[in-house]
This record gives structure tokens, sequence and C-alpha cells, in this order.
């Protein structure tokens, strides 16, 4: 029964194509290309993407205004020599201003004239501190001004910001990167980990339906259902050094050895983000395994009764094989989500102390945002990128592909 | 005897282990609750870790909604994330239907890549998405909501395709000797039979979004376009760290999650169910 499409019907599908298009796989493509630049906001010559030169001629017109400026102020204190040396530089820097200006931001120029106008840009400064030396102490003098005014006309060449493989060599040997991978990898495994055998376990006592199932839901599925910013700030309040129950709870039971350290050591801030994530996500592994067990046929446990099998060995030969894919969907899901965690980590202890929490994701956002450094951020995102397919392939590979691969079966 | 005796020690246990389970689950709330009631100084004195405040008071909530525009942001995040959820059941019930329906060259193409981009982490578009939005003057508005379709709309489209393939299609056959369009059909036909579905991917869209915290912490910082988890995280960065204000304001948040949770527990669950489980 099911048809060939027709034009009028692939009509329905466009506005899916265009918002996947523009809000997952731009960004994806353009992420990417972000981790080949230099590219950093904050920095007017690698503000954008530059494979060739560029010259920036109304910025350089606009300097050599502010030059001549400043030198015809001065001019008087120099001896005859120099200010005749001054006027004729004066007379060229106008001629450049007429040849450059409001010629955009960024032309293309040949690299002879490049190479000429920076030339000319270096025998001026040259040129002025050697005028200035001459006319030795001057009290009110603009050389000061003219020093940044000349700095600031390099900042009109714009050199090719194209790096090529750099970021992703810089990521290979950064050692940050593979701290923030470890505390990733750490937090992600301990925490699926402990989700998985108490969402087991109460998903097999639930799956006994016994009263009170509906209680259990609601209860279990507000913190799953509450933002996990809401859920940092509470468990941040809970940890607190002085005022945290939970901090004074575990102190007083000899878990950590003051209330302070549950935040201030980086085993106690590496608990605390795992026990707020299991608080808040055991209930989602919990319904999912609920559900997997539920699919199970009853006739099977009475066979296994009858054939003299206890409960344990039923439930690791019957029941865990029987829901092997579950486990493995509910595993990859979880896994996916913890490996990705930014909103817990960065609120709840802010990647502290001494970035012994730092997750990739806050490590990237820290160089992305932080210091507008959406080049090597990017590269650490495309870093992160690759162990998330990785992850998925080999859960893949566990589960068989006809799960996830084929979405027929589904 | 001693097999029934077994057995009870048994059952105990495992009702020792659930009330243990909803104690746990609950009690942060609780704490909250207790602190959002207490004066600032017996939260940070004495009585710290008293249960009855020695003066309750609302104060606190009285300075979250007047001072502190926990309002403002539950009702940013009731647009964002009502559009959100409107747009993206429309859309993802259009693609279904023609995904559920009809064979088309790079089928499993568009599923895989669906699949891919629910599972890619998030922190890979914000960049991008942050220099789009700025680039088009729009950082700091409602538009916001059209990013969000990133992490909603790939399960939003699982769980519809699933829910739609359930639908006969014999009652489509008859629409169309009827002479009802593909439009009318899927509105009309298909819509109303998928209710479940539809409800259930309409919820868990709606949370996504309401919880939604990166893009909105990154493009609408401005004060009047927080939404809720922004709002919330700019209380401990603002002001000095009042935690029994920032009980009451975690408690005024809550609140409609918890409705949402109680009238909406069984499409939540099934929404859960439906994302990742094969059928």
């Amino acid at each position: 029964m099911i048809k060939r499409m027709t034009f009028k019907q692939f009509l329905f599908i466009i506005p899916l194509l265009v918002l996947i298009g523009v809000f997952a796989l731009y960004p994806i493509v353009t992420s990417t290309m972000y981790g080949f630049f230099n590219y950093r906001t904050n920095n007017q010559q690698t503000n954008g993407f530059y494979l060739k030169h560029y010259f920036n001629a109304n910025l350089f017109a606009e300097n050599l205004k502010y030059v001549n400026y400043y030198l015809s102020a001065d001019v008087q204190y120099f001896d005859e020599e120099s200010a005749a040396a001054a006027a004729a530089l004066m007379d060229q820097n106008t001629k450049y201003m007429d040849q450059y200006v409001d010629q955009g931001t960024n032309i293309t120029i040949s690299t002879e004239t490049t190479s000429e106008l920076e030339q000319y840009v270096a025998d001026m400064q040259q040129q002025v501190a050697g005028w200035y030396s001459a006319a030795g102490e001057i009290e009110y003098s603009n050389q000061e001004n003219l020093d940044i005014i000349m700095g600031d006309l390099g900042t009109s060449f714009i050199k090719s910001n194209f790096v090529g493989g750099a970021n992703y060599q810089k990521l290979v040997t950064d050692s940050r990167f593979y701290a923030a991978l470890q505390h990733t990898l750490v937090f992600t495994t301990i925490s699926v980990v402990l989700e998985f055998i108490l969402g087991m376990a109460m998903a097999l006592i639930l799956d006994k339906a016994i009263r009170g199932i509906g209680v259990i839901r609601t209860a279990s599925l507000l913190p799953w259902a509450i933002p996990t910013a809401v859920s940092a700030m509470i468990w941040r309040y809970l940890y607190d050094g002085s005022y945290g129950i939970v901090a004074k709870l575990f102190a007083d039971i000899g878990i950590t050895s003051s209330q302070a350290s549950m935040m201030l050591t980086s085993t106690g801030a590496m608990s605390a983000a795992i026990i707020a994530d299991v608080w808040k996500t055991t209930p989602y592994m919990m319904l999912l395994l609920l559900a997997g067990l539920q699919t199970i046929d009853r006739g099977v446990y009475e066979s296994a009764a009858i054939d003299g099998s206890g409960k344990v060995r039923t439930f690791f030969r019957i029941t865990l094989p029987l829901m092997k894919s579950s486990i493995m969907v509910a595993l990859l899901f979880r896994t996916l989500d913890a490996f990705r965690i930014y909103d817990l980590i960065a609120l709840l202890t802010g990647g502290g102390p001494a970035n012994s929490t730092e997750t990739l994701s806050v490590y990237a956002y820290q160089i992305m945002f932080g210091q507008s450094n959406y080049g090597y951020g990017s590269a650490i995102v495309i870093g992160m990128f690759v162990c998330v397919a990785v992850i998925a392939v080999v859960f893949v590979k566990l589960l068989g592909a006809d799960v996830v691969g084929n979405p027929e079966s589904r | 005897m001693s097999m029934r005796k077994s057995h009870a020690i048994a059952q105990l246990m495992l009702y020792v282990f659930i009330v243990l389970f909803l104690v746990i689950s609950l009690f942060p709330f609780f704490w909250i609750l207790v602190t959002s009631f207490k004066p600032e100084a017996e939260v940070m004195g004495a009585g710290a870790f008293r249960i009855i405040a020695e003066n309750p008071t609302v104060q606190n909530y009285v300075t979250v909604i007047a001072e502190r525009g926990m309002l403002m942001s539950i009702k940013n995040s009731f647009i964002v994330s009502g559009v959100c959820m409107l747009y993206v059941v429309a859309v993802a019930s259009m693609s279904a239907y023609i995904i559920s329906r009809f064979n088309f060259r790079g089928k499993a193409l568009l599923m895989g890549l669906i699949l891919s981009v629910s599972m890619f982490p998030q922190m890979i578009v914000v960049g991008p998405l942050f220099n789009m939005y700025y680039n088009l003057g729009i950082l700091n508005s409602y538009w916001i909501t059209l990013a969000y379709s990133t992490i909603t709309l790939p399960s939003a489209v699982w769980i519809m395709v699933t829910h739609f393939k359930q639908v006969p299609l014999a009652l489509e056959e008859a629409a169309k000797i009827d002479g009802c369009t593909i439009w009318g059909t899927l509105w009309r036909i298909i819509f109303p039979l998928a209710a479940p579905g539809v409800a259930t991917t309409a919820i868990m869209t709606f949370i996504a979004a309401w919880n939604e915290y990166l893009l909105s912490y990154t493009m609408n910082i401005d004060y009047n376009y927080q939404t809720v988890p922004v709002r919330i995280g700019y209380l401990r960065t603002q002001f000095t760290i009042f935690w029994s204000e920032i009980s009451a304001a975690t408690i005024v948040v809550t609140i409609p999650t918890l409705i949402i949770v109680l009238i909406f527990q069984k499409q939540i669950v099934a929404g859960i169910v439906n994302g990742a489980v094969k059928e």
C-alpha cells in the first residue's frame, strides 16, 4: 500500500528540510569551517574568514589623516631638516589618503602593493622616531599618540587567517582538552552505570505491579521534568558549604571530611555533579527499562519457573537477554546525553574547583564565548563530535543494525 | 510458614526501597519549600537545618516575583515553548505523514539524518547560530524559538511516525474516494486518529523547549527575554546568594512543571518510551 511520492507530497516535507537545513546542517558545516580558521570575534584582523590577503582601505586612509594631524601639531618642535622631511611625508600621506579614502573595508590589492605599503609604514615609524629623538624632550608632544596610530596602520593589512589543521594539531596536544575529556568520561560512565542499576531495580519492582505505581510515577517524573538549570540550583543549595543539608549529612556520616569540602575538592565536586545527575535521570531510565520489561511474554517466566530456574538465574539468563535492545537504546541515549552535559556543570560547579569538573562542552563554551575564539572552540566541538560518533557506532554495533539503523523497523 | 515469612520480608524490603526512592526523589523539593518560607537570617544562622521556620515569611516570594522578574521569565518561557510546540507539531505531522505513507528516494537517509541530529552535541550549533542571529539582528528576541527546532524536531518526527503508522490505511482510501485532498486527509483523518501521539509529541516538545538552557543562555541574555532556566541561573551570579530567595524562585518556576506532570503524566511516560524504544 505504500506508494511513490509525487511533487505535491514532497511539498509536505519541505518545512522539515528547511528547519533541519538551517538550524542543524548549516551550523554543523559552519562549525567545521570555523575549525580551519583562526577566527576570533574580538580582533578586527581575525573577525572573518580570509582565504586571501585583504586591505582595509578606509581604515588606512583614516589613520593617515590622524598621523598628519598629530605631525602637523608637532612639526614646530623639529629641527629644520626633520621638518622638511615631515612635510614631505605628510604630502605623501595625503596622496595615499586621496587614493584610498572610501574604497571599502576589505578590498583586494596585489602582493607588491601590500609589501610596498607595509614598507612605507615601517619607514614612517622609523623616520618619526628619529625626528623625535633629534628634537629632544618636548613638553606636550603627540609622540605616544603617533605610535599608537602608526601601530594601527598595520592592522589595515588583513592576513589570511586560514590555518588549515593548526587548530586540530593544537587540540591533540592540548592537555586541558584531555583533562576535559577525562572528566566527561568519568562523569558519563559513573552516572550512566548508577542510573542503569538503580533504574533497573526500580523497574523490576514496579513491574511486579504493586499498589501506588501512579504515585511513584508522578513523584519520579518531577525531577526529570524540571529544567536542569533549576535542579542545579537546588543541589547547589543542598551542597552549600555552610548551610547545605546534604553537605552536612555527608560530613556527619563521615563520607566527606567536612561540610565545606563537598564543593571544594575535585572528588567532592565531581561526586556532587554525578549525584545530581543520577537524581534527575534515574526516573527516565526506570521508565524506559520498565517499558522493555513489560514487552516480555509472561509465559517465558512461568516456563523458567517450571524448569526450576531461580530468580537470580532467571534475571540473568532470561530477562536481561530479552531486554537487550531496550537496554542498549536506553544506555545509548543516556550516554550521549551525559556526554554533552553543559547546564548542570556550568551552574553547579562552573567547571571548578580548578577545572576539575570541566567537561568538553564547558571547555568548548569557555573558549568560544569566554575568549571569543570560535576557531579553536569549534575544533574542540568537532573533537567532541568524533567521540559521539564513535560512541554511537559502538552501541549500534552491539545493538545490531536493525533497531537504530533502519527506520522501517521502529 | 517460613516461606511465607521470607516472602513477607522480601515484600517489606521492596516497600523500604520504594519509600527510600520516593524520599530521595522528593526531599530536595521539600527542603527548598521549607527554606522558601524562612527569613534569610534563619537560613544563614543557627536555624539553617530547622524544618519549621521560627518566623515564617512570604517575603521571599514577594521579592522574587516583584523584583527578580520570575513571572516575566515564566511568560517568556511560555511564549517560546508554546510557539515551538505549535510549529514543531505541525511540521512533524506533515513530514511524518509523508514518511509513514510514501516511498521516496533518500528516505532512509532522511531518517538517519534526523536520528543523528538528535544525537550530536548541541554545542556544535551554538556558535554559528549565535553569529547567524547576530547578523540578522534578532538576538534577544522570541525568534529563538526557531532555533529550538534542532533539539525538538528530530524526536517529534520519530514519535509521530510511530503513531501515524498505526492509523489504518483503509480510512484514508475511503476519504480519498470521497474526494478528500491529501492536505484534508492529513488534518481531518489521520491527525485526529493519531491524537494520543500528537498529544505526546506536543508535551515532550514543550518540556524540551521549556528546559532548554544552552541556546537561550547564549542568545537571549537580555533581562526582558530571559527564559526560566536562564533567569534562575542569573539569580546566582547577579546578586549575593540569598538561598531563601533562590528557594522561593525555584518553587515558583517548578509549579508550571508540576502542573504539567500531574495533568499529562501518561503522555510524558509514553513520550519517553516512544522516543527511544523499538515499538
